[in-house]
C-alpha cells in the first residue's frame, strides 16, 4: 500500500528533545526521531498496524522509519517526521540564498515496505560518511 | 556532625532552550560529583542536567580517530594536531556556538578571524532569515516580561511552544498570571496558526489551520484587508474569507497582541520574505492597538551567538573572513550552502551537531574533509570527527553568560564539576588559538 502526494512536515517534538539530551546514539532517539506520524484518516487507507516500517520519498531523497497515528491531527495530506537525521534525508537543501535550507512543505510519497530495517542515527549518518 | 552529601544549588539557569528558565533548582551529591534531582524544569531541561553526569554517552579525554577506531591522547596532542589541521586549511569552517556561553563565542570569533575562515552559528539553519528580515524593516519587540504582564492577545504562528519552549507558556505567554492580566489563562486570548492541529492549538482559543509554505499569502491577505481592501477570493492559503475577516475583528480590538512566530515561517518557502510581512503585519496592527513580535529562538544561547558575533564583526552569521575583514552574505557564507558547493576544506563544530541537522547532502561534503568536534557527549557529528575535544556544560559545569530570546543576557551557574579531563569551550578555544598562532608564526 502506498499515498502519494503527500507534505512533508518536519520540527520538534518533546520526545525527540528528551532523546536528543539523553544521547543521540540510543535506541531512544529512533523510537522519538526515527518515525513517521501520519493524519488518522489516511492511515486507515494503509491498512496495516501501527510501528510497521515506511519508506518516505521526496524528491531530495529516501528514509525508512516507523509509521504511527499523529497526535496532531486531524491533518490530511500531511505527514510529519520530528527533525533529526531521518528527516533530513529528506529536505530540501534549497536555502534559496537566504541560508536556511526548507525544511518543512516537501512533496513526498510513503510506502508500506515488507523488508527494510530502521536504521538508528549513527548506522543513518554513516551511509553519508561512506557515499 | 553530619557530613553533607547533597548540595541544592537555587535559581539555576537552564541550558536548554531560548527561554532560558531561571528557576530551577538541583541537588547536586558533593562527594561523587553527580546531579541527583532537578526541580521546576521541564523534561528536556531535566533530562540534559542529568546527562551531564559520567556516562558510556560522555567524552571525558581527548580522542583521535586512528585507523578507523578513537584513541585517548593528551590535551597538548590534541591541540596540536587540531591547530595543524586549521593552520593549514584554506577555507576552514568554525560553526555552532549556539549552546555555549558568550565568552567561548568571543574566542571563537577571535580563532575565526585569526583563520581567515569562515564563521557561522546555528541561526544559519533556523532563525538567520528572521535576522535578514529584521535587517530590512526593523522589529517592534519587547522583553517577555512586559509580555506576562500585559498582553491579552498571544498568537504562536508558526510554532509549537507545548514541544520546543514547554514551560514558555507557564512563565510568559498563556498561564501566567501577570499584573493587568490578574487571571492568566482566562485573561488572555490564544491563536495558533499552523498546518498542523498540535498540542499548543489544542489548547488554544482559535486556531488558524493554514496550508503548509502558504503563510505569506495569508499574512498579505490579512495586510489588504486590514486596509479595508474587498479581496475577490473565497479563500486564502485553505482559510475562508469570513475567518479572517473575524481574526481580523479580534487583532483589532485586543488591548495588547503579540505575534510569537518559529520554525513554520522560517524554513518555510519565502523564508524571509514571510518575516518581513510578519513584522510588516505587527508594525500596521498598531495603526489600531499596541502589537509586538518575538521569535521563538530554539538553543538557549543562540540570541547570544547572534549578539557577541554582531559585536565582535558588524553580522549576526554567515561570516567570511577571508580577505582579512568580515564580510556578510547568507547564501554564500551560510554553512549548507558552503557545504553544498563543497567549497570548504576542514571544520570545527562547537557544542553543535550538524550531522544530524543538516540536509543529508551537505553532511556528505562535510565528511569529505578533516572534522574537529568540541562536544561534551556522544553526537553523530562527533563519531564521524577525525579529533574529539571533550568539553564541560556551560550553564552546569561552568559559568557564563547567555542571552534570552528577548536579548536579556542572564549569567548561568555552575552546578557541579566536570568529569575527567574535560575542560570548558572558553578554555579549548583559547588553547587552539595560541596553539595557531604559533604555527601561524604570529
Amino acid at each position: 500500500m502506498s499515498l502519494e502526494n503527500l507534505i512533508l512536515l518536519t520540527g520538534r517534538t518533546i520526545n525527540q528533545g528528551v532523546a536528543l539530551e539523553g544521547g543521540k546514539t540510543t535506541k531512544e532517539n529512533v523510537r522519538a526521531a526515527g518515525i513517521c506520524a501520519i493524519d488518522k484518516d489516511d492511515f486507515k487507507k494503509l491498512d496495516s498496524i501501527v510501528g510497521t516500517p515506511v519508506k518516505i520519498t521526496t524528491d531530495f531523497g529516501e528514509v525508512v522509519v516507523y509509521s504511527t497515528i499523529s497526535e496532531e491531527g486531524p491533518h490530511p495530506g500531511i505527514i510529519f517526521i520530528p527533525m533529526g537525521p531521518w528527516a533530513n534525508q529528506l529536505v530540501n537543501p534549497d536555502s534559496q540564498s537566504c541560508g536556511t535550507p526548507t525544511y518543512k512543505g516537501m512533496k513526498a510519497k510513503l510506502e508500506i515496505i515488507q523488508t527494510g530495517k530502521v536504521l538508528d542515527a549513527l548506522e543513518l549518518i554513516k551511509t553519508l560518511k561512506e557515499a | 556532625m553530619v557530613e553533607k552529601k547533597i548540595n541544592t544549588v537555587y535559581d539555576v539557569v537552564c541550558p536548554f532552550c531560548g527561554t532560558l528558565c531561571d528557576d530551577l533548582e538541583v541537588d547536586v551529591n558533593i562527594k561523587e560529583n553527580l546531579v541527583v534531582e532537578v526541580r521546576n524544569a521541564c523534561q528536556i531541561g531535566t533530562k540534559k542536567f542529568f546527562s551531564s553526569n559520567p556516562s558510556p554517552h560522555r567524552y571525558e579525554k581527548p580522542l583521535i580517530k586512528d585507523n578507523g577506531t578513537f584513541k585517548e591522547v593528551s590535551w597538548d596532542e590534541a591541540i596540536d594536531i587540531a591547530a595543524d589541521i586549521l593552520a593549514k586549511s584554506k577555507r576552514p569552517l568554525l560553526y555552532g556556538f549556539a549552546s555555549t556561553e558568550c565568552e567561548a563565542q568571543s574566542k571563537g570569533v577571535e580563532l575565526a578571524e585569526t583563520l581567515g575562515g569562515i564563521l557561522d552559528n546555528t541561526a544559519s539553519v533556523c532563525h538567520g532569515p528572521t535576522l535578514l528580515a529584521e535587517q530590512d524593516v526593523g522589529v517592534p519587540t519587547s522583553t517577555l516580561g512586559e509580555y506576562k504582564n500585559r498582553a491579552d492577545l498571544i498568537i504562536f504562528w508558526g510554532s509549537n511552544p507545548v514541544h520546543a519552549h514547554p514551560r514558555h507558556l507557564g512563565r510568559y505567554s498563556q498561564f501566567v498570571r501577570g499584573y493587568f492580566r490578574k487571571d492568566g489563562r482566562n485573561d488572555r486570548f490564544i491563536i495558533v496558526v499552523d498546518p498542523r492541529n498540535t498540542h499548543t492549538a489544542q489548547i488554544a482559543d482559535l486556531h488558524i489551520q493554514v496550508n503548509p509554505n502558504e503563510d505569506y499569502e495569508l499574512m498579505n491577505g490579512i495586510r489588504a484587508m486590514l486596509r479595508g481592501v474587498e479581496l475577490d477570493a473565497k479563500m486564502i492559503s485553505g482559510i475562508p474569507i469570513e475567518k479572517i475577516k473575524e481574526l481580523i475583528k479580534i487583532l483589532k480590538e485586543c488591548k495588547y497582541g503579540v505575534i510569537f512566530f518559529g520554525m513554520g515561517l522560517t524554513q518555510s518557502l519565502a523564508h524571509h520574505r514571510n518575516i518581513d510581512t510578519a513584522i510588516c503585519l505587527t508594525r500596521e496592527l498598531n495603526d489600531y492597538t499596541k502589537f509586538l513580535i518575538t521569535p521563538m529562538r530554539g538553543h538557549y544561547n543562540i540570541t547570544g551567538a547572534n549578539t557577541v558575533f554582531t559585536w565582535n564583526t558588524g553580522y549576526g552569521y554567515s561570516i567570511d573572513f577571508s580577505r582579512g575583514y568580515p564580510r556578510y552574505n547568507p547564501g554564500e557564507f551560510s554553512s549548507v550552502d558552503l557545504l553544498m558547493r563543497d567549497e570548504i576544506d576542514a571544520s570545527l563544530i562547537v557544542a553543535s551537531d550538524p550531522a544530524s541537522n543538516f540536509p543529508a547532502a551537505s553532511v556528505k561534503n562535510l565528511f569529505k574533509h578533516p572534522l574537529i568536534s568540541v562536544e561534551p557527549h556522544h553526537t553523530p557529528t562527533s563519531e564521524n570527527a577525525d579529533i574529539i575535544l571533550p568539553a564541560a556544560f556551560a550553564g552546569i559545569e561552568c559559568e557564563g553568560t547567555a542571552y534570552r530570546m528577548d536579548h536579556v543576557p542572564i549569567r548561568l551557574r555552575k552546578v557541579k564539576d566536570a568529569p575527567g579531563e574535560c575542560l570548558t569551550d572558553r578554555e579549548i578555544l583559547e588553547k587552539l588559538i595560541l596553539k595557531v598562532k604559533e604555527k601561524l608564526g604570529e
